[in-house]
């Protein structure tokens, strides 16, 4: 009798919690900044963003190593670990939220804002941001831009090299998403 | 009551383990994702010197380097009306990434009219965390051409062929970054002198560099060096190379102030034939100054 009971809930346990279906994963989303001003133009991408999707509660994660940010110069990217970003201490920028009012089963392209948590450089801020959602064929594709302030994050530039950065850094992204599997 | 108990057990383990599931956030999944590629340290040092010496820093692919190192001393007893200081020695030089590993440099410096080629590789580097290298390490090779006396001192080499006035020096540079902030790289180092003046003189010196560097900010830091010489020139009393100060980098240019006892900036000569301690004397006490230029030649497609 307990074992029935027991393989019942087993059961429900691998049916019930197998969310695996509702959520989307990318591997090679591509992330880029760029930051321009009258004495130097910087940009730079990172094309190995991991995010998912999780349909059944609109939500919606992103992560990404610092260090696989590629520069134009090498030595920008040095200095951006070294110096600026510190991904010795903060390796890692993520992002966490919801999609608000996401409609998964909607194909085509829709707009949608998207309100959450970043963290940079160890800092946490609370952003939105209006992205295009396209559905084609049970794939997703994420577009949108934002700014970013250097001084939300706690990043030091000093007063000397202040000209080369700007104060606000625009930032781009593209996900691709395929149904995730383990 | 042992099925019961047993089934309680059950049911808590199912609880837990479902409930386990449930507070995996989506972030907690995705750090599982990634890749398991090696990471590697960066910017052990800031710059492809310490100070006086090599570091086991190369630049990458396409870059190239333009350095002044200067060098600035008083000469003693002397009631002196110079600007700054009496006595003034730079090298000049170009130093090119071939490969992210290798580099090509050339030099020439005023004092001793010395002029230098080197090669530096790197071979090793530093893996974070567990696994792969614990260190850096970078084989470095020059050869540099004397080709002026140095007078009033004494020359402890020959004069006569263009053969004589060569010195080898090969160092094997080990690094290792032990914080963000602190860096030590340890220098064993060979010289061979091609001629000596004094028979009492070794052709073939070893030597030992130790390096360190302390970040005390993201772009300023602290660096000292110092060379202990096994089997110094016995013709000349020398004394061990010292150099302490701050290295600031700010964007393509870097820049380091330093107190030191030599004034040599070619490795034979600064290892070897530093005739002076380090103290604050006029002629013992010299600022060094380094102001490292970088261009990319080549820049990377986004």
């Amino acid at each position: 009798m307990n074992k029935i009971i027991i393989l019942i809930l087993l059961l429900i346990t691998i049916t019930g919690f197998d969310t695996t279906s509702d959520q989307f994963m990318t591997r090679q989303g591509q992330v880029s900044f760029f930051s321009y001003t009258s004495v130097e133009n910087i940009e730079a991408k990172n094309n190995q963003v991991l995010s998912i999707i999780d349909f059944a509660k609109g939500e919606i994660a992103v992560s990404m190593l610092m260090n696989a940010f590629v520069f134009k110069k090498s030595l920008m990217h040095e200095h951006f670990n070294e110096s600026y970003i510190e991904s010795d201490l903060y390796p890692k920028a993520t992002f966490e939220g919801k999609i608000i009012d996401f409609e998964p089963l909607a194909t085509g392209v829709q707009t949608k804002m998207v309100k959450g948590n970043l963290t940079i450089h160890g800092i946490t801020k609370e952003v939105e941001i209006k992205t295009t959602i396209e559905n084609t064929n049970g794939t997703y594709r994420l577009i949108g831009d934002f700014e970013a302030t250097v001084k939300d994050f706690d990043i030091k530039i000093p007063p000397v090299l202040a000209p080369n950065i700007a104060k606000t850094i625009s930032i781009q992204f593209r996900f691709e998403y395929q149904p995730y599997e383990k | 009551m042992k099925n019961k108990t047993r089934f309680l057990t059950y049911l808590f383990i199912y609880l837990g383990f479902g409930m386990s599931i449930y507070a995996q956030s989506l972030l907690d999944k995705l750090d599982k994702e990634y890749p398991e590629t090696p990471q590697y340290e960066i910017a052990t040092f800031k710059s492809t010197r310490i100070g006086i010496g090599h570091s086991i820093e190369n630049r990458k692919k396409g870059v190239l380097q333009v350095v002044a190192m200067n060098r600035y001393w008083n000469i003693p007893n002397r009631p002196s009306q110079s600007f700054v200081a009496d006595k003034w020695s730079a090298r000049i030089a170009l130093e090119y990434g071939i490969s992210d590993r290798l580099t090509f440099g050339v030099g020439g410096t005023t004092l001793d009219g010395i002029f230098d080629g080197f090669l530096k590789y790197r071979l090793l580097h530093q893996q974070k965390g567990s696994g792969g290298s614990p260190i850096s390490l970078t084989l470095f090779q020059n050869a540099s051409y004397k080709s002026k006396r140095n007078r009033p001192f004494v020359d402890v080499n020959v004069f006569d062929d263009f053969t004589d006035k060569m010195a080898y020096t090969s160092q094997i540079l080990i690094a290792r970054k032990f914080t963000p902030q602190f860096s030590l790289q340890l220098s064993p180092t060979f010289i061979h002198r091609a001629s000596s003046a004094f028979d009492e003189d070794p052709h073939n010196h070893f030597a030992v560099g130790f390096g360190a560097r302390y970040k005390i900010g993201g772009h300023i830091s602290i660096a000292s060096e110092y060379y202990y010489v096994v089997n110094p020139l016995k013709s000349i009393e020398t004394y061990d190379a010292f150099s302490l100060g701050v290295n600031w980098e700010m964007s393509d240019l870097m820049l380091q102030f330093m107190m030191t006892n030599t004034r040599g900036m070619v490795e034979d000569a600064f290892i070897l034939q530093t005739p002076n301690n380090f103290n604050l004397n006029d002629g013992n006490f010299i600022f060094g100054f380094n102001a490292t230029f970088v261009l990319h030649l080549s820049q990377k497609k986004l």
